[in-house]
């Protein structure tokens, strides 16, 4: 044998023992896990490392003052982590089992973190689930068991202008799908707008928009265990032509905005209404409108009522790997406090993930806050498995094929539904 | 030390011993290139025959070895295939029409003799200006209403489609883009190597009575064979792995139509599906060593 066979069988045996170590071991991952045992009574202790994104990383450090005077013998450290590297940074963390104790983690991002096993459940009785937003509680569950806490929450609502639509006859926000409908109609008719109602057609995202319509028709993305997709229903189907006939009605523009341009167009009086999160509050103010310009209204029901939102945000979540998990737990329980929320939200503007805190102050005064708060009552999350991601992206591409009239609803959510079987819940 | 004197199984020892130096001195970047080049390469590689996904990071050996499953399965995928003819395309037209523009402009500054610098510096702008700020300004060019092309297009009477917005003139927006864009270097490279086209063939030629276009065709072209190859084989490889302009113009849309395989690919593993992703990264580099390979044939100088 000479030297370069023999550096061939030496890979070949080690690559085939690398092989026969693999293999999946049934019990891994998420799903049917027990939550974990309850954390003693007493002050934390000890330091705790806690990641936050954004503005909340930015904010955080200074706000846990409090916190520390109340656990002298506990120390905070807050490591601001920008969003678009986030999603790396703790899947690297995780890998690695050198991750932070506390870290915030966007809500769709619970299924892949927790199935990777990386996040510790929630401990019994920590907090109270009936406390919560339960769209928002929904997205810390993963495969039944709890494996974090919402921090704050976000929702859709409609946004509409108030003269526009004054001069369109409307005093009052539609309360059902055919008042929608008219109203949009009206508001190019009447009121002057190019478009009714933008909505997206399709693209990155655009499930944000179109799962709001399906939940308020009754529809669900998967079996009440979290294990099958049940998509492809004629809830579904209705809601998506309901959604698409709008492009077809000419009252929404049928190509992707560039940014800015809704805006932009809302204040000038392109766009009659749209739906989009809190966020937009301060947009479109600094577009040029005044609060009196604009209100918010909660999206309609499909006959009366109220309709099902779309429910975002961030969660808190406790490592696996955290050398200090009780005070983390004790530092999470803390920002979970109706009161502390409170103050976070005055601080940072987040709108708190916990009920209690809506009822005093400024987010029980406010009206434009007010429709906020009465959203997220009746508001989903998508369901939390690693997938979700690639489903989301199958949805936004039939959901454009579909309003391009290239697709029926029906055929569209089928196609949704094989997709997405196909794809599995990765649990 | 002579090379007689070497018999199989005998070493030489000031062989042996300036192996070793050299091996020492060597270490440093072998080490790295071990660590940080082939290794990922090999693991990436390894990758692509298990169904390894995000969530298995944790315990990367606890996966399955699915053989080839990979790569049946991508050659089964509609969404691949269609990203394939994508880049197909892209290559098709985006290595011709840049390299034409490259040629041409480069045989023209070529001819200048005054402010051949200006015009290069700014033919070659485009290169290192950032992709996001020259997307903005593609965005307006090609917008539907009050886009500078369709107003253009608007005095002479034509009404122009929204070029971005439509699956059939997408694609080719994206190609005159990604060209403008990229044929700088190109010019820089073909302008150096006209530089070496022997003058008194030329003159021979312009005495002899050879058109313009003859002594193009049959002196300048010929002697730049080596560059064009070289060109041919960079660009071929740009188009290959065609991402940022879709990234940042279109998202891939509409309707898919202007993802290419680098994108494909980066959204899988997005997803999280390692093992997969891995496969379609191979399966480009597969691509790319065939058509270079094809390159080199068809443009080789033949003695």
């Amino acid at each position: 044998m000479n030297r370069t066979t023999i550096t061939l069988v030496g890979l070949a045996t080690a690559a085939s023992l690398a092989f026969t170590a693999c293999g999946r071991s049934d019990d891994a991952g998420a799903g049917g896990e027990e939550q974990g045992e309850a954390i003693t009574d007493g002050k934390a202790t000890g330091t705790i490392e806690v990641w936050a994104m954004g503005t909340e990383g930015e904010k955080l450090g200074d706000f846990v003052e409090d916190f520390e005077d109340a656990n002298p013998d506990a120390t905070v450290k807050v490591t601001a982590v920008p969003w678009e590297s986030a999603h790396d940074k703790i899947s690297t963390a995780i890998a690695a089992g050198e991750g932070p104790d506390v870290s915030l983690i966007g809500t769709t991002w619970m299924g892949e973190f927790a199935e990777a096993g990386g996040l510790m459940p929630t401990p019994e009785g920590l907090v109270d689930e009936a406390d919560y937003f339960p769209g928002a509680w929904q997205s810390t569950e993963v495969g039944g068991t709890s494996y974090g806490v919402p921090w704050y929450v976000e929702t859709r609502v409609l946004f509409y202008r108030k003269d526009l639509a004054k001069k369109a006859g409307w005093s009052d926000a539609p309360t059902s799908w055919d008042d929608l409908k008219q109203f949009a109609k009206d508001l190019e008719s009447k009121g002057g707008a190019k478009y009714g109602l933008n909505l997206q057609p399709g693209q990155t995202g655009s499930w944000q928009s179109y799962l709001p319509f399906a939940w308020t028709d009754g529809a669900t993305l998967t079996n009440e265990e979290g294990t099958e997709y049940t998509i492809d229903s004629p809830e579904m189907a209705q809601a998506l032509d309901y959604y698409t006939s709008y492009f077809d009605d000419g009252l929404s523009m049928t190509r992707t905005l560039d940014p800015g341009e809704l805006e932009s167009g809302f204040a000038d009086g392109t766009f009659g209404s749209f739906i989009s999160g809190p966020w937009h509050t301060g947009l479109v103010e600094e577009a040029g409108l005044d609060e009196s310009d604009y209100a918010v209204a909660p999206l309609p029901g499909k006959d009366e009522g109220m309709g099902t939102s779309f429910v975002g945000g961030g969660d808190l979540a406790v490592f696996q790997d955290s050398d200090n998990p009780e005070s983390a737990w004790k530092f999470v329980q803390w920002l979970s406090e109706p009161e502390v929320q409170q103050d976070f939200y005055d601080e940072v503007g987040d709108l708190p993930a916990v009920q209690a805190a809506w009822e005093s102050g400024e987010l029980s005064t406010d009206p434009q806050l007010k429709i906020f708060g009465e959203q997220l009552g009746q508001a989903q999350s998508p369901p939390a498995v690693p997938t979700w991601e690639q489903v989301a992206a199958s949805i936004d591409g039939l959901v454009e094929q579909a309003s391009r009239g290239d697709l029926s609803g029906e055929d569209a959510v089928k196609q949704m539904q094989s997709d997405a079987q196909s794809i599995g819940t990765g649990l | 030390m002579s090379r007689q004197a070497r018999q199989p199984g005998i070493v030489d020892p000031t062989r042996r011993g300036q192996a070793v130096a050299g091996w020492i001195l060597a270490s440093p970047f072998v080490v790295l290139f071990l660590v940080f080049t082939a290794g990922p390469v090999l693991a990436s590689l390894g990758m692509s025959f298990t169904d390894m996904r995000s969530t298995d990071m944790r315990t990367p050996f606890a996966v399955q070895f699915v053989g080839l499953d990979n790569y049946v399965d991508l050659v089964q995928d509609p969404l691949f295939r269609k990203v394939t003819l994508n880049t197909l395309l892209y290559l098709v037209l985006g290595v011709p029409l840049t390299m034409g523009i490259a040629l041409a402009v480069a045989v023209g500054l070529n001819g200048l003799s005054r402010s051949r610098g200006f015009f290069r510096v700014g033919f070659y702008l485009p290169v290192v200006t950032s992709i996001v700020a020259v997307s903005v300004v593609w965005k307006y060019i090609l917008r539907d209403e009050g886009g500078l092309l369709n107003a253009a297009l608007g005095w002479v009477g034509i009404d122009g489609p929204a070029w971005l917005d439509s699956t059939t003139t997408a694609l080719p927006s994206l190609v005159v883009m990604a060209a403008w864009r990229n044929f700088g270097t190109l010019m820089v490279i073909f302008l150096a190597g006209l530089q070496t086209v022997p003058r008194e063939q030329v003159e021979a030629a312009e005495v002899d009575g050879a058109s313009g276009w003859s002594r193009f065709r049959f002196i300048t072209l010929p002697a730049l064979r080596p560059v064009l190859l070289f060109g041919a084989v960079i660009t071929g490889i740009g188009y290959l792995q065609f991402f940022e302009e879709a990234f940042v113009m279109t998202k891939g849309g509409p309707l898919d139509s202007t993802r290419s395989v680098t994108f494909f690919t980066f959204d899988q593993f997005g997803y999280g599906n390692y093992g997969y992703a891995a496969a379609a990264s191979y399966l480009l580099f597969l691509a790319i060593v065939l058509l270079t390979f094809f390159q080199f044939r068809l443009l080789r100088t033949k003695d």
